[in-house]
């Protein structure tokens, strides 16, 4: 059935270095961004061991307290800004224009300066380490991060570096509304004929959520940022330090503002992802595709009222309004999950590796998601608020949920970019062993929180009960780095490997970005298949039910 | 298989999966509020993984010809799993916001109202009604409370947010500067718990910890009196602010040093009442950061070095002080202290 | 950006074909994006003014002294050129690009005015944004604001350079379509400003 069309682009000419740097191609520069982001995902992972190799024990001094202090903050950043979102954005930037049928993003300049901005916003952050340090957690809370403003010293870790890691969010917010802009151009303007929007693959509805949230989260942190570098460098902290006249609580009403639907800019194109993958290797249609559109939109939509859930404890917020907001994202959320499995129900389910990664997003993103709806009970957050809870919930739906996403992502339109496939057997391996590395590393973190421990210290006493559990995570997060090296071993390998030419749609696919070459040309599609429902591909394979599916549609 | 696995660990993991029952009235509604709520969670949880698992066993795929059926949807069952859920949320939302009002309930006459104040990096406690006196700077401070009786907290902060956290009793209030929070609680059980701040707030936050001796109220009334009676040391002549500018930084310089992170290596220092001096530290201690920092007894920090993070020195000119018992220590390892007598 | 927004493929006929949507241009929706985005940063620095003022009782301070004068003649100057950016926008809707150009021109002189009146402004002040909670909120948001202004005024410069080189016509011009919709914008962001600074105080 899956017409084997040889690409005659997949021998291509070595792509010279300049061309790299200069290109414009979505493909590319989607490309560009995967590599750029899996290198910081490293980079942050090797902090995150340095975090869990001193609280591997009480009483740790395997690294000071002020360098701790740096890891977390740096190590939070680089997984928020310069992995998660990026990787996101760049799976979309390759897929999108694909899978709407069009040639390339709206603004294909634009779209390179979104990307060459990440690795100067990476490259600022990462310069704090050499000026003084940017010990304030990824939150940036104040006063403690206006610093020496206003006659206070609040200690080392607080001087330059700061005003680097300000810099470079900021360059992170440019390219990131840049990017929306674009995404949201592209996907209003470029559709080929007939992709009607409610003919839009879900992963695209996602990322149009997405961005939109971007596009009015992200300046709000832009503006908060401004302030902050203001107040450090010039006011004194007029606005954001109470001993200058300023309010410690304006920061966190920015912060967070910004900073809930920044969490949902990271799980929902996930939830895309799992929404190409689950239909296709269930070969079964999405169940309930509208309702997956409203509940994205929902989602989008509660995003924005519900960011005081992160100040419960400060005292100074409306509890039953944000309280209740929150736990109502619940109910969009499980309609999600529900239609995941009802998707899977009476499938013929074909466990290849995106679809095992996939499955891992519902078993472990359902974990925090859960941690997350009790949360949302005020009294219980006066608990855990500040503890390892938060901890454990936050990885397991940033982990458990968006990395997991990504990697079935990874897996399934690695062929499709590069015209090679991942190796399963591997892959099999990989996702074991993150599996459970994830579960052994952050499972022990929802005990820790109910036991008390505070997050972001740099070492506990031995008088404490934390001792076990807290090795068990340091245990799964090596586990954790294990699996990323055989990822690392997989591409290489794959590369090494004879060219094998991957046909055009190898996973029997639905959506458009299969009915051209593995890898597509520059110019994407030499034909496009009619486009009558939201899955062309499927519908050229399998003509009969396609007329029925249509009559039906019609008579409904 | 491994959703199987997250289960079993789930299970195994129940028994520990419960904060302590909370040692007030306040904690212990949040303790049972904790209860209610894990219900429909681990429900949904045992449900939705079921179902993966169930689908994963029976519908892999056997052979490879046919499709299954294209099913699109199914109305009836979209609303069913939209309304159950909601109806779920709502009801938890109705406990919290119930358990919320006892919870954050404050009381007209509070039995003993204890102002906290937090400080990079230690807690300063102060009995309005009692005028006790309990500073951490350079030691770990214990609050003594009474059981059964209303305790009113109010939070304020000089510095930067902290949160004053009682695990015990499942309950944190961030203390913020330039705002004042409260919060009351009743204790019930006796005993000693830890307490530490959770909100990070630089450098020695992993230090800023304290603990509560809950005692029945006749011990409790007993501290007081025993407290009142002997005042903690002589008040101090508050430092004279050297008219003629500070630029003049005479007297004597004494020597500090730390080559640990549990003590100075001097444990005592003296210098002559109303003559400034200048204390010349030095951290020998590589990597890892120190300061020393004068305080007096009702615990006002009356000078301070930078941290320096060694190998480092720093140096601080103090004011003249009045004739006393002084403390100094490290702001970092609020443990680490010695006495300054001034003669 | 020229970008025109039209997906370029071949479809099943073989043919190569131009698919030109209908409805709006897409350098004028991205203008239009970007505008929401601004729109949300200049919320942003509103809320911390309003925080600021909801939060000190003495607002504006003692002895804070602004003036309405230049500010009311700056706002007459501003909302003017928003009509002569009007006028050439209609210009060359017209095909008139001679009208455009100077419609343009005087808009970029007043835009240009705008600037200089405002750094005029600025130096007659006695207070700077170093002198407190309203110095730093005063010249933040006038400051960000003028900053676009000048990033408007950059715009339009580019806009009549173009125009001089003969580019643009009744058909094409979505590229001035855009420069004048963020001219509107920076005009309502100033309205907004002045009513907030100098009629609410
Ligand atoms: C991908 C990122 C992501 C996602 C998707 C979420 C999702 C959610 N989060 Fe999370 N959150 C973070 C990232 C994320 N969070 C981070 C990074 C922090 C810490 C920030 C910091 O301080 O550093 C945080 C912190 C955080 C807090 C503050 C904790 C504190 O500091 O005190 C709260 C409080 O309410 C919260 C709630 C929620 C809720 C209710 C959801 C919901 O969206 C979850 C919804 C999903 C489900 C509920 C499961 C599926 C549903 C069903 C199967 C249906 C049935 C369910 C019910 C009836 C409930 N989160
Ligand atoms: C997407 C987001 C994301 C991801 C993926 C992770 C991944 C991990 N995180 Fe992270 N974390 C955050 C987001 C994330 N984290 C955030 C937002 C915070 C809050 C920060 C704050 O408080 O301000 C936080 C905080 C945080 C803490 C709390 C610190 C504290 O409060 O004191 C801890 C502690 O255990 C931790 C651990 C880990 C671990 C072990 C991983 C692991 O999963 C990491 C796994 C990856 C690797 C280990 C890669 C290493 C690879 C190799 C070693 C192979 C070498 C290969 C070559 C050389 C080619 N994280
Ligand atoms: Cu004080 Cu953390
Ligand atoms: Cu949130």
């Amino acid at each position: 059935m899956t017409t084997a069309t040889l690409a005659p682009v997949a021998v291509r000419t070595r792509t010279s270095w300049l061309e790299w740097l200069t290109t414009t191609d979505h493909k590319k520069i989607g490309q560009l961004y995967l590599v750029s982001s899996l290198v910081f995902f490293v980079i942050g992972g090797i902090q995150a061991l340095g975090i869990r190799s001193q609280l591997a024990a009480p009483d740790m001094t395997l690294v000071d307290p002020e360098t701790y202090n740096e890891f977390f903050t740096i190590h939070g950043t680089t997984m928020i800004f310069l992995f998660a979102m990026p990787i996101l954005s760049g799976l979309a930037n390759f897929v999108v224009p694909l899978q709407i049928g069009a040639i390339d993003m709206a603004f294909p300049r634009i779209n390179a300066l979104s990307f060459w901005l990440v690795p100067v916003g990476g490259l600022l952050i990462y310069s704090s380490y050499a000026a003084g340090g940017a010990a304030i957690g990824w939150t940036g809370y104040v006063p403690l991060s206006t610093g020496g403003a206003g006659g206070q010293n609040f200690g080392p870790g607080l001087g330059t570096g700061v005003d680097l890691w300000i810099m470079g969010l900021t360059v992170l917010g440019f390219s990131s509304i840049l990017g929306a802009i674009n995404f949201l151009a592209t996907i209003f303007r470029m559709r080929a004929p007939g992709m009607r929007m409610f003919r839009l693959p879900i992963f695209v509805w996602t990322v149009l959520v997405t961005q939109s949230l971007a596009l009015f989260a992200i300046p709000v942190f832009t503006t908060a940022l401004v302030l902050l570098f203001i107040d450090r460098n010039f006011t004194g902290g007029a606005f954001l330090n109470p001993a200058n006249g300023g309010s410690a609580i304006l920061w966190q009403h920015m912060f967070w503002f910004f900073g809930h639907p920044e969490v949902y800019i990271m799980i929902l194109p996930a939830m895309g992802i799992i929404s190409e993958v689950v239909p296709v290797f269930s070969r079964k249609p999405l169940f309930g595709y509208h309702a997956f559109v409203g509940a994205t939109i929902a989602i989008g939509l509660l995003a924005f009222g519900v960011w005081a859930h992160h100040m419960f404890a400060t005292g100074l917020v409306y509890l039953p309004f944000f309280s209740f907001l929150t736990g109502a994202i619940g109910v969009p959320t499980g309609i999600k999950f529900f239609n995941w499995l009802a998707t899977m129900w009476r499938g013929k389910l074909r466990f290849s590796t995106p679809m095992l990664f996939a499955i891992g997003f519902l078993a472990f993103f359902l974990i925090g998601g859960l941690d997350g709806a009790l949360l949302a009970a005020v009294p219980f957050d006066y608990d855990v608020t500040d503890t390892y809870w938060v901890v454990s919930h936050l990885h397991y739906v940033l982990f458990g949920g968006t990395v997991f996403a990504v990697f079935a992502g990874i897996y399934y339109w690695f062929p499709k970019m590069y015209g090679r496939f991942l190796d399963e057997r591997i892959g099999k391996w990989h996702w074991l062993l993150t599996a459970i590395g994830v579960n052994v590393a952050f499972f022990p973190q929802h005990l820790l929180g109910l036991e008390g421990m505070p997050r972001r210290i740099a070492t506990y006493s031995a008088d404490t009960p934390w001792a076990p559990l807290n090795l068990l995570s340091t245990i799964g997060a090596f586990t954790i780095a294990l699996s990323v090296l055989l990822f690392v071993v997989n591409v290489v390998v794959t590369f090494r490997r004879p060219l094998e030419p991957v046909p055009d749609d190898p996973w029997d696919g639905n959506t458009l970005e299969w009915a051209t070459t593995s890898p597509p040309p520059p110019h994407n599609f030499d034909r496009l298949p009619p486009i009558r429902s939201s899955r062309p591909v499927f519908d050229e394979k399998y003509p009969e039910l396609a007329e029925r599916a249509a009559s039906a549609g019609a008579a409904r | 298989m491994i959703a199987l696995a997250a289960t079993s660990l789930a299970v195994a993991a129940c028994s520990a999966a419960y904060p302590p029952a909370g040692a007030t009235d306040q904690g212990r509604d949040i303790h049972s509020l904790y209860s209610w709520i894990l219900i429909p969670a681990i429900v949904i949880f045992v449900l939705v993984e079921g179902l993966l698992v169930w689908s994963v066993i029976r519908y892999r795929r056997r052979d490879d010809d046919a499709l299954p059926p294209q099913i699109e949807g199914n109305r009836r069952l979209e609303i069913l799993w939209t309304v159950i859920p909601a109806i779920v949320v709502l009801a938890v939302f109705g406990l919290s916001m119930e358990t919320l009002g006892t919870v954050d309930a404050k009381s007209a006459d509070p039995a003993v109202v204890v102002d906290v104040a937090g400080h990079q990096w230690y807690w300063d406690f102060r009995y309005e009604k009692e005028g006790i006196d309990v500073s951490g700077a350079g030691q770990r401070p214990e609050l003594v409370l009474p059981t059964g009786r209303t305790i009113r907290f109010n939070l304020s902060s000089g510095d930067v947010i902290h949160s004053f956290y009682m695990p015990a009793f499942l309950f944190k209030r961030d203390v913020i500067p330039g705002v004042t929070n409260t919060f009351e609680i009743t204790i019930d059980d006796p005993g000693t718990y830890a307490g530490q701040c959770a909100e990070f707030c630089g450098l020695g936050h992993a230090d800023m910890k304290y603990a509560i001796r809950a005692v029945s109220a006749a011990e409790y009334d007993a501290w007081v009196a025993q407290q009142q009676a002997a005042p903690s040391g002589s008040p101090p002549t508050s430092p004279s602010p050297s008219a003629g500018g500070s630029a003049a930084p005479a007297g004597a310089t004494l020597e500090v040093s730390a080559s640990t992170p549990t003590s100075f290596e001097q444990s005592s220092l003296e210098t002559a009442a109303g003559q400034a001096f200048t204390i010349h530290f030095t951290n020998k201690e590589a990597g890892v950061p120190h300061n020393v920092a004068i305080r007096d007894s009702a615990g006002d920090v009356l000078a301070k070095t930078e941290i320096a993070t060694g190998p480092a020195d720093a140096s601080v000119s103090v004011p003249a002080l009045g004739a006393g018992t002084y403390t100094f220590f490290c702001q970092v390892h609020p443990n680490m202290q010695g006495t300054l007598t001034v003669k | 950006m020229t970008a025109e927004a039209t997906s370029l493929r071949r479809d099943g006929t073989g043919e190569p074909s131009v698919h030109a949507r209908r409805g709006i241009d897409t350098t004028i929706v991205g203008v239009l994006l970007f505008i929401a985005s601004e729109t949300m940063f200049f919320s942003g620095l509103f809320a911390a003014y309003f925080n600021a003022r909801a939060t000190h009782p003495d607002w504006p301070p003692q002895g804070i002294e602004l003036e309405p004068l230049i500010a009311s003649i700056l706002t007459i100057v501003l909302v003017t050129s928003s009509v002569t950016m009007q006028l050439g926008v209609r210009a060359i809707r017209r095909g008139d690009r001679a009208g455009l150009q100077r419609w343009l021109a005087i808009t970029l002189l007043l835009g240009a005015a705008f600037v200089a009146g405002q750094l005029y402004d600025y130096s007659t002040l006695d207070f700077s944004w170093q002198s407190g909670i309203y110095g730093a909120a005063f010249f933040t948001l006038t400051g960000f604001h003028g900053a676009h202004v000048t990033g408007g005024v950059i715009a339009l410069a580019a806009m009549l350079f173009r125009a001089n080189e003969g580019h643009f016509s009744a058909r094409h011009h979505a590229a001035v379509e855009g420069v004048s919709a963020y001219w509107h914008f920076v005009d309502v962001i100033w309205l907004l400003l002045f009513s907030t600074l100098y009629v609410l105080r």
